[in-house]
C-alpha cells in the first residue's frame, strides 16, 4: 500500500515530472482549443520525440495534453462556436449563446469546475474500480452499442429548434453523409461514385468545423453593423451555491463519462452527448431553456467528457485495450518504452497503475487555475469587432481542417459544408442534428448489422437477445422510460409536466 | 549580397552533378497509410528516430489514413520521385487490386526496407471447450452457422486466415467484422464471439494472464511464451497448410520505383542500419512481430509471394472483386 502510494505521489514530488505534467496540462488546453489539432495527433507526435525519455515522463507529459485537451475543446466552442474537438460539440450549444449574452467569462468558469469535477470523478472510478468496470465493458455486446446509439440519436428531438421535422430532417442528411465511404463491415464502397477521395468518408471534423464555424461565419455577417455584447467578467468563478445546485447533475453525468468512456467502441463525444441529452431530460426547471444558455448544458458535457478520460484509462491499463483513440496512442507508446500493455501489465508492473492514477489526478489539479487564468482576456475575442473577428475564424477553421490528415480536400468539404450549414441555418434547419447523425449514424449501422449478424441473421433471436442478456434488458428498460416520459399520458401519471416545458414539436 | 549570389549560383553550378550525392539536404516526409496509435503507426514512429539519425535529417511523419491505405498510396505515387517522400506502410496495397481499392499495389514502388513482418494466432476464449483448432474445425462441421468467428473485414487477417483454413478443410461459421483488432478481442474476452484469428503482438499478454486460451500460431514453427507452453503450429494439424506460410502482416518503408539509384542506396542503407538498432528490434519483438530487415530485390521476392498467395486464396473463397489473373497475379 505504501508503495503504491509512493508511485501515486511520484510525479508530485519529482520536479522535472512536476513541470513536464504542468506544461502538457497548458499544451493540452490550448492544442485542444485549435479545432483540428487534435490530443490524437498531439500524442502520436509525442511518441517519436519521446522515445529517450524514461518512460514516466513521456506519460507524465500524455496524461497532461490529454485532460488539458479534452477540456481545451470547451474554449472555441463557447466563443467561437467552432467545437475544438468532437467531445465539445454539447457545449457550444449552450456555451456559445452564453457568449452571445456577454456571459463568456461565466460560462469559461463554470466549464473549469466542472471538468476538473469530471475529471476526479473519472480517476477516483479508475483508482477503485477499474477490473469491475473492464468486466462491465467486456459485457457490452454490438446489439448494447445499438441501444447506446439509439439513446442518443434521440437527442435530435431536443436539438431541432423550432421544427421536430427539420430536426429530424438535418439528422437524417448527418446520418447519410456517415455513410459515405468504404462500408465498414464489407469494405464495399458506399457512395464513393469510384472516387478514392471518397472512400476514406467524409472526415467529420471537417464537417463539425464547417457546419459550425463557417456556417455561423456567413450568418453573422447580416449582423455587421451590430456591436458585439460588451462581456461581463468581473465574476468567473460560479459560487457555491450554483456549485451545489449543480454537484447532482454534475456526478450523474461523470457517471455516464465513466462508463461511455470505459467501453472500447465509444468515447468522450458520444459520453458529451448523452450527458447533454440526460441533463435535457432530468433538468426540470433551467437557469434558461436549453440551447440559449442554460447552465445545465455546459455542466452536463463538459463534466462527462473529461470523466470520459479516466474511463478511457481503464481498459487501457486493465487489458491494454484502447478505451478510445487516444489510449491508442498511449498504449503504442508503452511498447516504444519497452512496456507490455496487457492484462499482465497490472500484474508485472503494479506501480505503472498507480504512476498514471497519481499522474492524472495531478493534471487535474493543475487544470483548475490554468483553465482559470486568462478567462478575461479570452472573453475579449468575443467583443473583437466583426470585420477583424470573422476572417481570423475562416482562417483558423481552414487550417485547422488542414490539419486534421493534412489532405486539402477536407478543406473543400468544410467550406462546401460552411455554405450548405447557412443555409440551413437560414431556413430554420439546425446543425446539431447533423453531427449527431455524423457521429451515432455509423454506430446504429454496424451495431446493428453485427448484433443480426451475430444471430445468423435471424431477426427472432436478434430481437430476443434484447430481453434475455441482462445489460441490453437494462438499456431497453431505461430507453422504454426515457421515450414514454416525454409523452403526455406519462406526465399525466405522474402529475408532474403542468410546470414543465413542453418540448419542441 | 550580390557576390554571395554570385558564389551560390557558381556552386551551384559545380555542384549540380553532386547535388544528389549530397542528399538528403532538407528535410524528409513520412506518409503513414494508417491512423495514430494503429500497428503501422507504432512500427513507424519507432524506427524513425533511429532512421534519422542515419540520414542526418528530420523526417516528418503525416498519418494520411483512408481507402485501407490507398490515400497514401496515391499521394506518394503522385509525389516527386526524388526520395523526399517516403511511404511508411503495411501490407493492404498487396490486396488493392483484387478488392477494387486501386489499380495498383507496392510494384509502383521500391522497398526501401521491409522491416518484419507478424505472427498470428489463433484464440478463443479462457473457458471454451476447444483446445486445438481442430477442436474448433470439427464443432463448427456439426452446428455449421453456429460458431462466430470475430474478424475485420474482408481482406483483413482474421478473415484471410479463415479463407485459407477453410480451403485447407471445409467448415462453416459466422463471420462478425469488427473495426479493427481491440474491439474485436474485447468482444471475444466477453463472449460475444467464439474464436478470431489475430497478430500474436496484441493477444501474447492475454494469453500469459490466463484471459485467452491460443489454439495454433499460423507458421510452421511453435510460438515460445516466456514461462508458458509454447503455442503450436497450425501445419502440426493441418500440414497443407504451410503451403500459404510464412504468412501474416508486414510493415516496411517504400518510395516511388523511379527514384535515383543513388538516393535509393542511402536510403537503404539509413533504413538497415535503423532496423539494426537493438532498442527497435526489441519493439518489434514485444508487439509479436519477426524482423525481416530487407529491401530491393529480396523484398520484392517477398511481396509477390505473399501477393499471389493472398490474392489468389481471396478469389477461391469467393471474397475477391477482381480476378487477380486480370492483373497478371500467378497463382501459387
Amino acid at each position: 500500500m505504501s508503495e503504491a502510494l509512493s508511485y501515486f505521489f511520484m510525479s508530485w514530488t519529482d520536479p522535472y515530472l512536476l513541470f513536464l505534467t504542468a506544461a502538457g496540462t497548458f499544451a493540452g488546453i490550448y492544442i485542444g482549443a485549435i479545432p483540428g489539432l487534435s490530443v490524437t495527433m498531439a500524442v502520436s507526435i509525442l511518441i517519436s520525440f519521446t522515445f529517450k525519455w524514461h518512460v514516466n515522463e513521456a506519460l507524465a507529459l500524455i496524461a497532461g495534453i490529454y485532460l488539458g485537451g479534452v477540456y481545451g475543446g470547451s474554449r472555441s466552442a463557447i466563443l467561437l462556436n467552432i467545437p475544438g474537438a468532437p467531445a465539445a460539440i454539447a457545449t457550444a450549444l449552450d456555451g456559445y449563446p452564453l457568449a452571445q449574452r456577454g456571459e463568456a467569462g461565466v460560462a469559461i468558469g463554470l466549464t473549469t469546475v466542472v471538468s476538473v469535477l469530471g475529471g476526479f470523478i473519472g480517476i477516483i472510478a479508475l483508482a477503485v474500480a477499474a477490473p469491475q468496470l473492464s468486466k462491465l465493458s467486456l459485457l457490452f455486446a454490438p446489439r448494447d452499442y445499438l441501444l447506446l446509439a439509439i439513446w442518443g440519436i434521440l437527442l435530435v428531438g431536443s436539438l431541432s429548434g423550432e421544427s421536430m421535422a427539420k430536426g429530424v430532417f438535418a439528422g437524417a442528411v448527418g446520418v447519410l453523409l456517415g455513410m459515405v465511404g468504404l462500408d465498414p463491415l464489407t469494405a464495399e464502397g458506399r457512395f464513393t461514385f469510384g472516387s478514392i477521395q471518397l472512400t476514406g468518408g467524409i472526415p467529420y471534423v471537417a464537417a463539425m468545423i464547417g457546419f459550425f464555424g463557417v456556417a455561423e461565419v456567413l450568418v453573422q455577417l447580416h449582423h455587421l453593423g451590430v456591436t458585439p455584447v460588451k462581456q461581463n467578467v468581473s465574476k468567473i468563478l460560479p459560487s457555491w451555491a450554483l456549485m451545489r445546485k449543480y454537484l447532482p447533475l454534475g456526478l450523474r453525468c461523470s457517471s455516464i463519462g465513466v462508463v461511455i468512456g470505459a467501453l472500447p467502441g465509444a468515447g468522450g463525444d458520444i459520453a458529451a452527448l448523452m450527458a447533454y441529452d440526460h441533463a435535457k431530460r432530468t433538468t426540470r426547471n433551467p437557469s434558461r431553456p436549453f440551447g440559449e444558455g442554460a447552465y445545465e448544458g455546459l455542466v452536463a458535457p463538459e463534466s462527462a467528457n473529461n470523466a470520459a478520460v479516466g474511463g478511457a484509462y481503464i481498459p487501457m491499463l486493465t487489458l491494454g485495450i484502447p478505451g478510445d483513440a487516444v489510449t491508442a496512442v498511449i498504449i503504442g507508446a508503452l511498447y516504444i518504452h519497452g512496456l507490455k500493455p496487457g492484462p499482465m501489465m497490472l500484474i508485472e508492473t503494479p506501480h505503472l497503475f498507480w504512476f498514471c492514477v497519481g499522474n492524472l489526478t495531478l493534471a487535474n489539479i493543475f487544470l483548475l487555475p490554468m483553465g482559470l487564468s486568462g478567462i478575461r482576456i479570452f472573453a475579449k475575442i468575443v467583443e473583437t469587432p466583426k470585420p477583424i473577428l470573422l476572417p481570423l475564424i475562416l482562417v483558423l477553421s481552414a487550417v485547422g481542417t488542414y490539419a486534421i490528415q493534412n489532405n486539402p480536400v477536407d478543406i473543400y468539404w468544410m467550406l462546401g459544408f460552411g455554405v450548405f450549414g447557412y443555409f440551413l441555418k437560414m431556413y430554420g434547419f439546425q446543425v446539431g442534428p447533423v453531427i449527431l447523425g455524423i457521429i451515432l449514424g455509423p454506430l446504429m449501422d454496424v451495431s446493428y448489422r453485427r448484433a443480426m449478424i451475430s444471430t445468423g441473421d435471424d431477426p427472432l433471436a436478434f430481437l430476443g437477445e434484447f430481453f434475455t442478456a441482462p445489460i441490453s434488458a437494462v438499456l431497453v428498460v431505461a430507453l422504454a422510460v426515457t421515450i414514454l416520459s416525454q409523452t403526455s399520458l406519462w406526465r399525466a401519471l405522474t402529475g408532474r409536466g403542468g410546470g414543465a416545458k413542453a418540448p419542441a414539436i | 549580397m550580390s557576390y554571395r549570389k554570385l558564389l551560390g549560383a557558381t556552386a551551384l553550378t559545380l555542384f549540380a552533378g553532386l547535388a544528389a550525392a549530397a542528399y538528403p539536404d532538407r528535410e524528409l516526409t513520412g506518409v503513414i497509410m494508417w491512423g495514430a496509435g494503429g500497428a503501422t503507426d507504432v512500427v513507424a514512429r519507432a524506427v524513425a528516430p533511429h532512421a534519422e539519425a542515419a540520414l542526418g535529417k528530420k523526417v516528418v511523419l503525416v498519418n494520411k489514413s483512408g481507402g485501407t491505405g490507398a490515400i497514401s498510396t496515391n499521394f506518394v505515387n503522385n509525389a516527386p520521385a526524388d526520395g523526399y517522400t517516403l511511404l511508411y506502410g503495411a501490407e493492404n496495397p498487396q490486396l488493392h487490386q483484387v478488392l477494387g481499392i486501386a489499380d495498383f499495389g507496392y510494384e509502383k514502388f521500391y522497398p526501401v526496407n521491409v522491416l518484419g513482418r507478424g505472427v498470428a494466432v489463433i484464440v478463443v476464449a479462457k473457458d471454451a471447450p476447444w483446445n486445438s483448432v481442430k477442436d474448433f474445425v470439427e464443432d463448427a462441421k456439426k452446428r455449421p452457422g453456429k460458431l462466430k468467428m470475430g474478424s475485420t473485414g474482408p481482406g483483413g487477417l482474421p478473415h484471410t486466415i479463415g479463407s485459407m483454413l477453410n480451403s485447407v478443410t471445409k467448415f462453416q461459421v459466422i463471420s462478425v467484422p469488427f473495426d479493427d483488432e481491440s474491439p474485436d478481442l474485447t468482444a471475444l474476452m466477453g463472449g460475444h464471439v467464439d474464436m478470431m484469428p489475430v497478430g500474436s503482438g496484441a493477444a501474447t499478454e492475454s494469453i500469459k494472464a490466463g484471459r485467452l486460451k491460443a489454439l495454433s500460431v499460423i507458421d510452421t514453427e511453435p510460438l515460445p511464451l516466456q514461462g508458458f507452453p509454447n503455442i503450436p503450429p497450425i501445419t502440426k494439424e493441418y500440414p497443407e497448410f504451410g503451403k500459404y506460410l510464412p504468412w501474416g502482416p508486414f510493415y516496411g518503408i517504400w518510395v516511388k520505383r523511379d527514384t535515383p539509384e543513388d538516393v535509393k542506396a542511402t536510403l537503404t542503407k539509413a533504413f538497415k542500419t535503423a532496423a539494426d538498432n537493438a532498442q527497435f528490434q526489441t519493439l518489434m519483438k514485444d508487439r509479436g512481430n519477426v524482423m525481416m530487415n530487407v529491401s530491393g530485390a529480396e523484398a520484392d521476392a517477398f511481396l509477390k509471394k505473399w501477393q499471389s498467395v493472398t490474392s489468389w486464396v481471396l478469389q477461391d473463397v469467393g471474397a475477391a472483386k477482381v480476378s487477380p489473373e486480370k492483373f497478371g497475379i500467378p497463382r501459387p
